[in-house]
């Protein structure tokens, strides 16, 4: 009982930092000194016409702002990525065994294949992590940025949940199974 | 969960059918059951009361027995359960293994013609299992032996004075299929190894039990690792030796049925989760989701609806001084003995003129 009151108290403090990381990115604390950046409308200062998110291109490195790296532990890790008009958050979903692995792979690909359902997702994760999502000022401009940021963070959570949820209930299945076949002998 | 009956659904069908039906009629059906399985039924209305049922099933081990009869036991045994109401016909007909004559004339009562009815769908089993027995016969007291039931997934059979074992090596297509089969073969493991039942011990191990040793290497090679049962005397004791046999045989058809509904189940839960999570972001839109949006318009306008039945029984009241006040607005003003005024004085007379009349004066307005 007391662990597991220990693992949702980092898991709260892991989000919690996740939360305020994301607030100072898209400047939702009107503090000065913290957020000399917020996301805008900001065409590419390479190619005319264009307008790109800029934490994609990575062309002008005075857009761009220092990523900030949030670890839980070793298997579980987040990426803020900011730059003037997008965000960048990739993350890594803890696997902490086989099954744990098999059943994270298959849901994060089953919700990159249907990305467009959430608009900020991105289909291809970044390298190292399991899923990322891209936000630009767009989305800002269309979204409440504080729902954004409580879906973000919801998501990290539901994952968690989720993948749980599907080991304890193949396992449960599996001993059930287990007696029925066990019990045909008798 | 996965129940693999042993009796044949379809031949209980079709000779329930045929014997509920008042007047003969001609049957001739081929089936096919767990793909290599195959049935033959035959009646006709000149015998209406002999029914021919042929069967023709794999040979379980081509090593053993590879001839394409049937072996002694199995012949003994079949007449055996079956003497009340069938007759062995030899040869059987071609392309097919047995050939058996049902005659259920015999039997009077209904209840005893659907016990024997049930019997007959039982022959595959009892064919399996007498096949079963008779290659563990010819073992001696110990030895291994390869058995073919399902052609892509062979498995073996050894066995000790004390115990028979079943090992299987289990082979799957991907790691999905693994990881799911792993958690369940963990679970029997611990199940087969701790209970106190009378299920026969399971073991689990990624490396070929010491019995397999001087197997050919691509029947060892495996990605599931094997799973051993020993089956002891009380398993295969009487009636129970078909029933293990059969039990046995199915054991790899269990365990991809169990992958594809846990698969399946993993699916749709899935599928659940990805709704509540895109109405998350449907929130977060400025205008929302249209759902919500109606909702919110709906209540609102039922909100609008009762403030306005509230204030139209206030105004009901004065509704009348109301109108009486737009009235008077719109009527001239009238200063009482003005028009006498007028009439007595002809001071400052009003032209009254028409817009045509006014074009024609041509009026200007000053600066």
């Amino acid at each position: 009982m007391r662990l597991f009151v220990a693992l949702a108290n980092t898991l709260r403090l892991y989000l919690t930092c996740i939360r305020n990381t994301l607030e100072a990115a898209m400047c939702l604390q009107f503090n000065l000194r913290v957020c000399l950046l917020y996301l805008q409308n900001f065409p590419c200062q390479e190619v005319e016409r264009h307008n790109k998110p800029e934490v994609e291109l990575k062309t002008s490195p005075e857009l761009l702002l220092n990523p900030v790296l949030i670890c839980r532990n070793e298997a579980e890790k987040c990426l803020i990525e900011t730059s003037i008009n997008s965000i960048r958050i990739s993350m890594k979903v803890k696997q902490a065994d086989e099954l744990e692995n098999i059943l994270a792979k298959k849901f994060l690909r089953f919700l990159s294949m249907r990305a467009e359902a959430f608009q900020v997702l991105r289909r291809k994760p970044v390298q190292g992590y399991d899923i990322s999502f891209l936000i630009t000022n767009y989305h800002c401009e269309d979204m409440h940025k504080h729902k954004l940021i409580d879906f973000i963070v919801q998501f990290m959570e539901d994952i968690d949940k989720e993948i749980s949820e599907l080991k304890l209930s193949v396992n449960t299945r599996g001993r059930l199974v287990a007696t029925e076949f066990l019990k045909q002998f008798i | 969960m996965a129940f693999f009956s042993s009796g044949s659904r379809a031949l209980v069908e079709i000779l329930t059918g045929l014997q509920s039906v008042e007047r003969p009629m001609p049957v001739d059906h081929t089936l096919f059951e767990f793909g290599s399985i195959r049935y033959h039924l035959q009646a006709s209305i000149t015998d209406s009361e002999n029914i021919y049922l042929s069967i023709s099933t794999p040979s379980l081990s081509y090593e053993a027995s590879p001839s394409s009869g049937l072996p002694e036991i199995t012949l003994q045994e079949t007449r055996k359960m079956y003497h009340k109401f069938a007759e062995i016909i030899e040869p059987a007909k071609e392309g097919y293994t047995l050939t058996l004559r049902l005659n259920f004339s015999g039997l009077t009562r209904p209840k005893d013609r659907t016990k024997a009815i049930n019997q007959i769908s039982l022959l595959q089993s009892v064919i399996l299992s007498s096949q079963l027995k008779d290659m563990l016969a010819s073992l001696g007291s110990s030895g291994t032996m390869k058995l073919v039931y399902n052609q892509r997934d062979p498995f073996f059979v050894s066995k000790t004075p004390v115990k028979i074992s079943a090992i299987f090596p289990m082979r799957f297509r991907d790691d999905t299929d693994l990881a799911i089969a792993s958690s369940f073969f963990q679970e029997l493991q611990d199940l087969g190894s701790t209970s106190s039942s009378r299920a026969p011990r399971c073991s689990w191990s990624p490396i070929p039990p010491p019995e397999l040793r001087g197997e050919y290497v691509h029947h060892l090679t495996t990605n599931g690792g094997f799973v051993s049962f020993d089956i002891l005397a009380r398993h295969v004791k009487g009636r129970r030796a078909a029933r293990t046999a059969w039990i046995l045989l199915n054991f790899q058809s269990y365990v991809k049925y169990h992958i594809k509904c846990t698969r399946s189940y993993i699916q749709s839960r899935m599928r659940k989760r990805l709704e509540i999570m895109t109405e998350v972001i449907d929130d977060a839109k400025f205008r929302g989701n249209d759902e919500s949006r109606k909702k919110l318009q709906v209540r609102k306008r039922s909100k609008r609806r009762s403030i306005k039945f509230a204030r139209a029984k206030k105004l009901q009241k004065g509704f009348k001084a109301v109108i009486d006040k737009i009235k008077r607005l719109r009527l001239r003003i009238r200063v009482k003995g003005l028009d006498r005024f007028r009439r007595h004085c002809q001071c400052f007379p009003v032209l009254k003129l028409t817009m045509a009349q006014r074009k024609e004066q041509k009026y200007q307005k000053l600066e």
